[in-house]
């Protein structure tokens, strides 16, 4: 038998717990990629409908009229919001978190002397790095499609770091749901903010262009500050204001779910 | 040669220290332990009142049905689950209040497996070496060492979803010794298993045993029970019922056990009208009565004068059966009878 001294039977640090724990949430991640396919297909879907059905009416063609908000192209005014519908695929850290807990590996853990943060935490890091490979992916099917960002190509890392702190808001609240709740329903539950979300926004016109109260509801869905900042972005350069309203949105969000997320990992780290 | 009474007096006072005055650390000891589950506006006492201690490097059996509060306990002692009251120690370490170290001289192999299946068995084990600290290097070395312990190495590469149910068990038993703990807890290694599968589980826990290890472990098989265990407690609805030896339990209920079977249910019922203190399962009339060979020629009397007839009668010493049965008028399943139901389910 390999003999162990009780100094070598002690517990790794915490960056290594974080890591193995990582590494093998990302393992089932690669082991299953076919899971990534619905969130992917459904933002890539959007992005290629809506450029079919409306880039004859928003793109080159409104060049002089009212509608000439996108300046010329269409995929870089819709692409924000198929990042944006990809970037909920952060939600999936709450639905990994609940598979554990109720396959038992989430006790199993606590049996060991493992950091409870490093539990909750390593979802979430499998979580980002989801939103940044989706909301990534779209990104590149965008600028094949056409899309060229006004403020070039550095304007893109600016769009997938927007991207990427909403994705870790939807993480957050995942993980809260379904901690919670307990079961994967709760966790898929975040998914279902998704539809109000992204269609009670300036979806497919600018803000001005919205009327009763979708206007009204709009102007409080910070999803709507989320994808004016990427356009910004995308379409009039670096403006200040829309991407500021952008940060402060997508940040809050963020900071909200998360402290709510780790509210609820106390809970249920500790002994019943 | 001159007598010594003071010789003498120190052979005694010796020989008492040594038996009773040493300190003798306990591998376990639960005190008192309960636990109430709040379960929306009920209160349910899982455990009322356990108490037992294991010496280093027995087997200690829990037996008791389904809902005995055999899990609950095994939760509390393994600090994964607060006691409402009681304490318990495991090498003189609370799991309460010394709950991180207690942790690592514990390894837990819990009912429900807790294994990724998605990935193989040697990432796992793998991967929990490094969890408890172990290099690189170390950790290679402990899961190839494990594997081959618990018989996987072949099956190491392979995801675990491909496994059997024993299989995983095993792996389960593997990935709860990664870090060579004292004391063993095992909640119900064999239950579903068939019979080969728990025998090479049996092998296992004996040769952890030689090794040195203490193990706990629950069952809701007497046979198992009788194989495995130095000592034994039957706890039932929330409570140690009975404790001891296999040996001691048995003898507890003296005299001999005698069973007659009748061709129908109706029959042991009559009969057991006849025999004040007996107890029908089925068919079957079980008595325990001080002798055994006396007793039969004399009831075969009363049930003819009846009209009952008997199809079958047998006398035996008292089994670990009956005193389940005595302590908490209940019947345990044989681990045969059960595994046969869920095999037709």
């Amino acid at each position: 038998m390999t003999s162990l001294n009780n100094q070598e039977r002690g517990a790794a640090s915490f960056a290594l717990q974080l890591g193995i724990l990582t590494q093998r949430l990302l393992l089932r991640v690669v082991r299953r990629p076919y899971t990534e396919l619905p969130t992917l297909f459904v933002s890539a879907f959007f992005l290629f409908v809506y450029v079919g059905q409306l880039d004859r009416v928003f793109g080159g063609d409104a060049f002089g009229t009212p509608f000439d908000f996108s300046k010329g192209n269409f995929v870089n005014f819709i692409l924000p919001f198929s990042i944006v519908s990809a970037s909920i695929s952060g939600a999936s850290s709450g639905i990994s978190l609940v598979e554990d807990i109720e396959s038992g590996v989430f006790r199993r853990y606590q049996a060991m002397p493992i950091s409870r943060w490093a539990i909750i935490l390593a979802p979430m890091i499998v979580g980002a790095f989801r939103v940044l490979l989706q909301a990534g992916l779209i990104l590149a099917l965008g600028v094949l499609i056409g899309a060229q960002a006004a403020t070039g190509p550095l304007g893109f890392f600016a769009v997938l770091g927007i991207a990427f702190m909403w994705g870790m808001g939807f993480a957050g609240y995942s993980v809260a749901a379904g901690i919670r709740s307990g079961s994967a329903q709760g966790a898929q539950a975040a998914t279902f903010l998704f539809f109000p979300a992204l269609f009670i926004a300036p979806t497919f016109v600018p803000r001005e262009s919205l009327s009763g109260w979708l206007a009204t509801a709009a102007k409080f869905n910070p999803t709507t500050y989320v994808i004016e900042a990427m356009r910004g972005i995308m379409i009039d350069g670096w403006v200040a204001e829309p991407i500021a309203k952008g940060l402060i949105a997508a940040g809050l969000f963020a900071v909200i779910t998360l402290s709510f997320a780790l509210i609820s990992a106390r809970r249920a780290t500790e002994k019943s | 040669m001159e007598f010594q009474p003071n010789c003498v007096r120190k052979t005694i006072l010796g020989t008492f220290l040594y038996t009773y005055g040493a300190p003798r650390l306990l591998a376990v000891e639960a005190k008192h332990l309960s636990k109430t589950y709040r379960a929306k506006q009920e209160l349910v006492e899982a455990v009322k009142d356990v108490s037992f201690s294991v010496a280093p490097g027995q087997i200690y059996g829990i037996l008791g049905p389904n809902g005995a509060g055999k899990s609950s306990v095994i939760l509390m002692l393994t600090t994964l689950l607060r006691a409402t009251g009681g304490s318990a120690r495991i090498f003189d370490l609370d799991v309460e209040r010394d709950e991180s170290k207690a942790r690592k001289i514990i390894g837990v192999a819990l009912q429900e497996t807790g294994i990724d299946e998605i990935l193989t068995g040697w990432e796992l084990l793998y991967s929990t070496a490094r969890l408890w600290g172990l290099n690189q290097k170390q950790a290679r070395l402990r899961s190839e060492e494990l594997l081959r312990l618990v018989g996987l190495t072949s099956a190491g590469q392979r995801r675990v979803k491909s496994y059997s149910g024993g299989m995983k068990r095993r792996l389960d038993l593997a990935l709860s010794l990664v870090h060579q703990p004292k004391v063993l807890f095992l909640d119900e290694p064999t239950t579903g298993l068939d019979p080969a599968s728990r025998r090479v589980l049996w092998d296992e826990v004996f040769r952890l045993k030689s090794a040195g290890v203490t193990i706990i472990l629950t069952t809701q098989y007497l046979d198992e029970a009788d194989e495995l265990a130095d000592r034994i407690a039957i706890i039932h609805e929330g409570r140690v019922v009975s404790e001891g030896t296999p040996d001691e339990l048995k003898a507890s209920i003296s005299g001999d056990v005698v069973t007659f079977s009748f061709a129908h249910p109706e029959l042991a019922r009559r009969a057991a009208e006849l025999l004040p203190n007996s107890e029908t399962l089925d068919t079957d009339l079980r008595i325990t009565v001080p002798n055994g060979p006396q007793f039969i020629p004399e009831s075969f009397v009363q049930f003819r004068d009846s009209g009952i007839d008997v199809s079958a009668v047998s006398s035996s010493k008292p089994t670990l059966d009956d005193v389940f049965l005595s302590v908490t008028g209940f019947k345990l399943e044989s681990a045969e009878e059960r595994t046969e139901k869920s095999f037709r389910e």
